[in-house]
């Protein structure tokens, strides 16, 4: 494998994959075991589980998509839409649990006023927890993730095809290169976030850097990587 | 577009949805994923139960073994004997239910155990009461996921998926274990483990650990759990991962990839949009019909 | 997720278990890989994945250093991360190194466990002390259970052929689960405050087992009656150490009882 132009190009793709990836995980609105019980705002699972599934079922758009042409903007905007797809089905049937199986109304206990609908919501978060269900804001929030995951996975999948040129391969080193930026991220959010309205999403500097290193030191050892036969 | 492939999305999303129904009974019946921590919490706070404590790992990591498990033993079939897919699939489903059914049995007496100073005891008959109802839903789950991987790479069928079976049917895993926790878990977390308060209220942290642990008659038990979870938390489970199958194959099989990419991508975006509003319409009706809670005391109005 | 994490001391010494876990899975791999060879077969396959149970039981006594910490995030994200780092070392070992492969696949994910781990603290400030020495531990249980696995369903340390017999036909997938699975969740299933470091293991070796049955069935497809071989074995561990984890329920559980009502003393 020669080091050129192209190779940088395709590390730098990497990199710009493992980005989306570790900054779409701060948007995704999980509330970890607690939202489980409505206790808290956001889907009731984990950072990671939630965006590997959206950004991975992405990845099967992109990866349909990548096998019938090599336009990279029609790849990374499949995989994109593929991974919203997923999450906003996955919410918006969370929400019919809360609302018709739980019956709360979907609350944020972080902000007083939601900042898209201007709807008041400490008068709807039920005694004793801090809030439940997905309220739009959260909602919203979500669907970025899933862009930002998805395309950030499909990113990272066509770079690696046009180095290898096996779809096998590509896509476990993408999953395998999601996985670490995902749970990079996780860990600069303790586990839960509501999105892009927490205060925590202002450690999103934080994330960046270490996806940033972390994916630069992964691409270059993922493009050395041949096919084989 | 051809009869063909319209006939196939279909079967894909019955295959889904049939799957996301018996993927969170499973979990149910077992007790799995982020509701467990109640579970796990109620002999702490002095509440010994006999329900199933199925800490398998988290829902998407599980099932994508599951899923994976099966798909590869059914591929040895397939390519190294010639057995026909649907025999081949069935097959790898019960290798992947044996392997569900071992992690099961040995995450209750794992964690059971690792209670021991809250005179949490191992039961032997729940595990072998549960364990086969859990290894049963979880084949259902695994031969539907693995059908759906077959359809979508199979060389004589006309989606051709690039990913090699066993791959497709490790994402589609993980994809139904994130779907499975996400949504109807919340029922039985929210609901079923605490029925004893009132309905239309999240779980005040103040009660936590303090689950159901007795029946109408006698102690509850998993399967009380998942005959309750099977009549809401189950189905919209399966409404989700049916839609996520179907939608997100719809668009490209309406449109044709190679020709229409453009066309492929905006439908999926239209979806996402009307989500995103049917999701805004449901959140005002809720708050509309529900109002604020009475008992709160702050300054902002509703 | 659970209140109270970690549980009792560790009577077995990490830097033993390290030892034997890394030197245990690079003797199993270069075994299988030179016995085959030398003797023209596939019948050593199966070495390579005793090698994995050892390496498999170092990753696990990893997760349990860590998590003991309470990371924000469940146990089953960092054995993920372990196989997702463990893979890009591994594939890179095996398509560069030859027959050397095995090493520099370690020694690669040896560097990213190391550096992964110094970020999640320096950058992202998580400030546990064993985060370095834990991912450096996971990443190399990582590596060497997918290059161990895939040695064991390709016959050879030979990249073309790992190519062909495990990431075409998609193997890699059950190979990467599998292995992620049977490294974290002996921890996650033991969880809890009377959590001990020997059950815990025990049943890492068990589920080690099942990935190497897993890593068996695959293999039956490449290497044919070589793979029955491995599973066979891989079944007879699998049954001695279950055994043995429930002589240790027995011995640690409040009870272990055929059926019965809640104990006394239930409020």
């Amino acid at each position: 494998m020669i080091f050129d132009a192209n190779t940088a190009l395709y590390i730098i793709e990497i990199v710009i994959g493992g980005l989306f990836v570790g900054v779409g995980v701060h948007f995704v609105p999980v509330g970890g075991a607690p939202a489980a019980m409505a206790q808290a705002t956001g889907v009731g699972t984990g950072t990671v589980q939630l965006a590997a599934g959206s950004g991975l079922t992405g990845l099967l758009s992109a990866g349909m998509m990548m096998s019938v042409t090599d336009n990279i903007l029609l790849v990374v905007a499949s995989g994109a839409v593929g991974a919203m797809i997923m999450i906003d089905a996955t919410m918006v049937v969370g929400n019919w649990s809360y609302i018709y199986g739980v019956g709360v109304p979907p609350a944020s206990a972080k902000v007083d006023y939601d900042p898209i609908t201007k709807n008041p919501q400490p008068p709807y978060v039920s005694q004793g927890t801090v809030g439940h269900g997905i309220p739009t804001v959260c909602y919203v929030s979500g669907t970025i993730g899933g862009l930002l995951g998805g395309a950030g996975g499909s990113l990272i999948y066509y770079a690696l095809m046009n180095i290898n040129h096996n779809p096998g391969l590509s896509g476990m080193f993408a999953i395998g290169i999601f996985v670490v930026n995902a749970v990079l991220a996780s860990y600069n959010i303790q586990g839960t976030i509501e999105g892009f309205h927490d205060p925590k999403f202002k450690r999103v500097p934080r994330a960046f850097q270490a996806c940033l290193v972390a994916s630069l030191v992964i691409g270059i050892i993922a493009v050395l990587i041949t096919g084989g036969a | 577009m051809d009869m063909v492939s319209m006939g196939l999305l279909a079967a894909m999303g019955a295959l889904a949805t049939v799957a996301g129904a018996s993927e969170d009974i499973e979990s149910d019946a077992g007790s799995q994923s982020n509701p467990n921590s109640q579970v796990q919490l109620a002999a702490q706070v002095g509440h010994p139960h006999r329900i199933y404590n199925k800490a398998i790992s988290g829902e998407p990591p599980s099932n994508a073994l599951y899923a994976a498990v099966a798909a590869v033993t059914a591929s040895v079939l397939m390519s190294g004997f010639g057995m026909s897919a649907f025999f081949a699939i069935a097959i790898g489903a019960v290798v992947a239910a044996i392997f569900n059914g071992i992690y099961a049995t040995t995450a209750y007496m794992g964690r059971n155990t690792s209670q021991a100073r809250f005179n949490q005891y191992v039961y032997l008959d729940v595990l072998r009461t549960h364990t086969t109802t859990i290894m049963a839903h979880a084949y259902i789950t695994v031969f539907c996921v693995v059908s759906i991987s077959y359809i979508m790479t199979a060389s004589w069928l006309p989606i051709q998926h690039p990913f090699p079976m066993p791959l497709v049917a490790f994402i589609w895993g993980l994809a139904i274990g994130a779907i499975g926790s996400s949504t109807g878990d919340i029922h039985y977390g929210a609901e079923r483990e605490f029925q004893s308060y009132p309905f239309g209220a999240g779980l005040n942290a103040a009660n936590s650990g303090d689950i159901v642990t007795k029946a109408e008659a006698g102690l509850r038990s998993s399967i009380d759990n998942a005959w309750f979870c099977a009549k809401f938390g189950g189905p919209i489970t399966g409404m989700a991962f049916g839609l996520t199958v179907f939608l997100d194959n719809w668009r490209a099989t309406i449109f044709d990839p190679a020709t229409q990419g453009g066309l492929v991508v905006l439908t999926g975006i239209v979806i996402v949009i009307l989500f995103n509003i049917y999701n805004r319409i449901m959140e005002s009706r809720a708050r509309k019909r529900y109002g604020p809670y009475p008992e709160y005391i702050g300054d902002i109005e509703a | 997720m659970s209140v109270a994490a970690g549980g009792g001391e560790a009577k077995l010494d990490k830097k033993k278990l390290m030892i034997y876990g890394i030197g245990g899975g690079i003797v199993g791999i270069y075994l299988a890989g030179i016995l085959n060879m030398a003797m023209d077969t596939n019948y050593f396959s199966f070495l390579a994945g005793l090698g994995v149970i050892a390496v498999i039981v170092m990753g696990s006594e990893a997760v349990r250093m860590v998590c003991a910490y309470g990371i924000g995030t469940g146990v089953p994200s960092i054995g993920m991360m372990a196989t997702g780092m463990g893979l890009v070392a591994a594939m890179f070992g095996l398509s560069i190194g030859g027959i050397a492969g095995p090493i520099i696949g370690l020694v690669v994910a040896v560097a990213f466990g190391y550096f992964i781990g110094a970020m999640a603290n320096k950058i992202i400030k998580m400030n546990i002390p064993v985060m370095e020495e834990s991912l450096t531990m996971l990443a190399a249980a990582g590596a060497i259970t997918l290059i161990g696995l895939s040695v064991l369903v390709a016959g050879r340390i030979d990249y073309e052929l790992i190519m062909g017999s495990v990431i075409d036909t998609g193997y890699i997938a059950v190979l990467f689960i599998a292995g992620s699975l049977a490294i974290l969740h002996p921890f996650n299933a033991n969880l809890g405050p009377d959590e001990t470091q020997d059950r815990t293991l025990v049943h890492t070796i068990s589920t080690g087992a099942l990935a190497m049955i897993a890593g068996g069935i695959a293999s039956i497809a490449i290497i044919g009656s070589a793979g029955i071989l491995t599973i066979l074995i891989a079944a007879v561990v699998w049954l001695w150490a279950f055994r043995w984890y429930f002589q240790l329920v027995k011995r640690d559980s409040a009870g272990v009882v055929g059926t019965g009502l809640l104990p006394k003393g239930e409020m």
